[in-house]
């Protein structure tokens, strides 16, 4: 049993600081590419602002600047800050369900953040600050692990993580391999070498497909391993585990939507092939994902959080 | 048995010097502040800034913070805390337990009386209309049963040192007293700090005050719910105490509500789950009364919820503390309570009360008049250190002022001599030096009244300051109690 208002914060607690992190990573991919100036350099930084999709990044004149603004623009919604900040104000808001443990993790990154120096920090050293929030946001995600009951609350939390990061990894390989785009196919080395980066999945790759970059094993990898934590197979297999979690706790089984849905989209991802990914498109496939992934948000709303009055009132 | 209140005696010319907790008269150390002391004498000042940093930090990560709300962002801070411990031995304590279970019992007994056959103001005790007109009284409690009599369920008393070494009661808070997650988070952080001293000294544990307040609420719905649902209800993450409202939900293990997760239906009062609705039997609630039922109380509030008094009413949910407990911890209704506490119980205070003078009372009123300058004068519905002038820090036209002010409305203020609090070493800027303070024991009433062995000391930070209230500068230290049986079993 659990307040629909904490299982609220508790999904957004996930989505939030999982959208921190990928941001971090976009953001110090790009750094460290442009530290080159090469054509490959500027390709980089082009995926990584659109990946990003900030209007307000696009601005910026430099990646640094661009990277500066995502990191600590207060008054931009889509920075890290504010996601880090929400995090932190949704954790506040449910600070009796989440451990000590758990919380002192993740106020410490927005006190790192919220610091008047920030931004000198930022300047000594961006990539050692982004660095370091990941690091942080792995050390929050673990003690969470660690210390926190796994049952419906944890289950809520790890949804948001799950489902933001399907939809994260979808709108990059959107970026990077959608046909809608009307750009040049992505071919160099470095460039490939950098959105595998952007998915933290450099290291797993090489280990299956060796130093060869190829688009179509990265969009495989990034999209149907099964075992790859940030491959949307992998997430959509976590967000049915998770749903089906919620539903046994509530005892609702039989009776809720999002189950459905998490359970479709998995067998999708599951069962799927290059082959036929292909032959449907690389757009039209991840448009379908990014799409189902609203719905089962929508869904999960209507089932637990928002529900109407009216329906569960006692008899 | 009535009071006789118009002959004003106390001397208000003279300031004692005050008693200082660490050091008697003759500059030697007490007793039980001799190993503190020792402690302290090889610790250099660098260390104890390191140390006092140390605690600042801890308190900083807990999110012990309050927040500082600007025009264009908002800030959180600490409240200063300081690392020395302010020391209570066993027989001074026992005193004070005896004393503050006294008193609550008579409170308790005054507001079953006044909300129900309201014998003490027919028999005199009490003036009558100081009762009903008093902001506080709540006409919609009149007759409404509250198990075991127990309106004030969390009591957070302020007492104060006087200079002859006595504790005397400044205040009761009976409506939602808050502080007690600093008690507790004080105690944390100075088992850390002095680790050693802690140990060998027998400081009585404050641990089980969760627990306590749990086994408390629930026995408000004991004898109709086996097993009750009890909850927090606080106004949100906006309220300066919101740390304390989490923490105590925490560690108890009920639910945190806010009012948009509440729902009354047909006088059953429920919470919005994932899975439905769910019964709420017992609401601790951190919400003032105005605002707990637009229905009932402020229209405009959204912090409570829409019937939850008409289901106290009926029997199906308890609201902790009631309702309109407030009035009698109403500053005019102060002065009367050792004799409340003779009316009901037929015993003295065992803890007295500090000399109030009634401004209402024409001879009392000019008495005060006459020496605005040494008195401390307070509105009679304000607190935390609002709406009060300090005589003798008081300038010729703050206290022309007030002297128009008490002319005016004089049933509003009471007076009272300025007492020099008690002085505790304190850390400030690396060195030890006295600080005044006072002292926040909480005690807990439902099928029984307990006392928690241990308290909030709050410290006027700012030097020969009395004010300790933390939206004036002040700050708090970890007190300990100890145990008759030093060093032995906890």
């Amino acid at each position: 049993m659990m307040l629909a208002r904490v299982a609220d914060s508790l999904y957004w607690i996930g989505r939030y600081v999982e959208r921190a992190e990928h941001m971090c990573r976009l953001s110090d991919v790009m750094l460290n590419a442009t530290l080159d100036r090469s054509e490959a350099a500027n390709l980089v930084a082009r995926i990584a602002m659109a990946a990003v999709g900030d209007p307000e990044m696009a601005k910026a004149k430099t990646p640094y600047e661009a990277a500066l603004a995502l990191a600590l623009d207060r008054s931009d919604d889509l920075s890290i800050y504010s996601s880090i900040a929400h995090a932190r104000e949704n954790a506040r808001q449910v600070r009796d369900q989440i451990t000590t443990e758990t919380w002192e993790r993740l106020n410490l990154i927005y006190l790192r953040m919220n610091d008047p120096d920030a931004t000198r920090s930022f300047e000594d050293g961006s990539q050692q600050f982004l660095h370091d929030t990941i690091a942080d946001l792995h050390l929050f995600k673990g003690a969470g692990d660690a210390t926190m009951s796994h049952g419906e609350g944890w289950s809520f939390l790890l949804l948001g993580v799950y489902l933001e990061r399907a939809q994260l990894i979808g709108s990059l390989l959107e970026v990077v391999f959608g046909e809608s785009r009307r750009r040049k196919p992505v071919t160099d080395h470095f460039a490939l070498t950098s959105v595998l980066r952007m998915g933290c999945a450099l290291e797993p790759y090489l280990r299956v497909y060796t130093a060869e970059m190829q688009p179509r094993f990265i969009l495989q990898f990034l999209t149907l391993d099964e075992d790859f934590p940030r491959s949307i197979r992998f997430c959509t297999h976590q967000i049915e585990t998770h749903l089906a979690a919620i539903i046994r706790h509530s005892g609702m089984a039989g009776s809720v939507g999002p189950d459905r849905l998490a359970g479709r989209l998995r067998a999708r991802l599951q069962y799927g092939d290059m082959d036929e990914l292909e032959a449907q498109g690389a757009s039209p496939f991840l448009k379908t994902v990014l799409d189902e992934c609203s719905a089962i948000h929508r869904s999960l709303y209507d089932a637990f959080v928002a529900y109407p009055l009216e329906e569960r009132l006692p008899a | 048995m009535s009071v006789k209140r118009d002959e004003p005696t106390v001397d208000v010319g003279r300031p004692a010097r005050p008693y200082d907790e660490m050091t008697s008269s003759d500059e030697r150390v007490r007793k039980h502040y001799a190993a503190l002391d020792a402690r302290l004498a090889t610790l250099s000042p660098d260390e104890l800034a390191e140390r006092q940093k140390t605690q600042e930090r801890f308190f900083l990560l807990q999110g012990i913070t309050f927040t500082v709300y600007g025009a264009e962002s908002s800030t959180e801070r600490i409240i200063p805390t300081d690392i020395l411990p302010r020391i209570i031995p066993a027989p001074e304590w026992a005193r004070i337990e005896a004393g503050l279970i006294q008193r609550l019992r008579a409170l308790n007994m005054f507001l079953a009386d006044i909300y129900s056959e309201q014998q003490i103001l027919m028999d005199g005790v009490v003036p009558r209309e100081l009762v009903l007109q008093a902001p506080s009284y709540r006409r919609e409690m009149q007759n409404l049963y509250v198990p075991h009599k127990a309106y004030a369920n969390v009591c957070g008393s302020d007492l104060i040192r006087q200079p002859s070494g006595e504790f005397a009661v400044l205040e009761d808070n009976l409506r939602v007293p808050s502080g007690v997650s600093y008690m507790l988070a004080n105690r944390e952080a100075s088992k850390r700090v002095f680790p050693g001293t802690f140990r060998g000294a027998g400081v009585l544990s404050i641990d089980r005050y969760p627990d306590l307040l749990l086994t408390t609420l629930k026995s408000m719905a004991a004898d109709w719910r086996p097993n009750p649902q009890v909850a927090v209800l606080t106004p949100g993450v906006y309220n300066s105490a919101y740390y304390e409202h989490a923490y105590l939900a925490r560690l108890m293990g009920v639910p945190l509500v806010e009012g948009r997760d509440l729902v009354v239906h047909e006088n059953m009062v429920y919470m919005r789950t994932t899975t439905g609705l769910r019964r709420i039997d017992v609401i601790y609630r951190r919400v003032d009364d105005d605002f707990i039922d637009p229905l009932t109380f402020r229209r405009d509030s959204s912090l409570g919820a829409a019937g939850l008094f008409n289901a106290y009413r009926a029997g199906n949910v308890v609201i902790c503390n009631a309702p309109g407990t407030g009035v009698a911890d109403d500053k005019a209704v102060y002065a009367y309570v050792p004799e409340i506490i003779r009316y009901y119980l037929n015993e003295d205070a065992i803890l007295p009360n500090i000399e109030t003078f009634l401004c209402r009372e024409p001879a009392q009123l000019s008495h005060v008049l006459a020496n605005l300058d040494k008195f401390v004068v307070k509105a009679v519905g304000a607190s935390g250190g609002y709406g009060m002038l300090v005589g003798p820090h008081s300038t010729k036209a703050q206290q022309d002022e007030f002297a128009a002010a008490l002319k005016a409305d004089p049933a509003n203020y009471i007076a009272q001599p300025t007492i020099q609090l008690s002085t505790a070493p304190c850390l400030i800027d690396s060195a030890v030096e006295p600080r005044h303070v006072d002292l926040r024991p909480f005690i807990l009433s439902g099928d029984k009244i307990t006392v928690t062995p241990g308290a909030l000391t709050r410290v006027a930070l700012k030097k020969g300051s009395l004010v300790v209230n933390s939206s004036q500068g002040g700050g708090s230290k970890d007190t300990w109690v100890l145990s008759d049986t030093k060093g032995k079993s906890r």
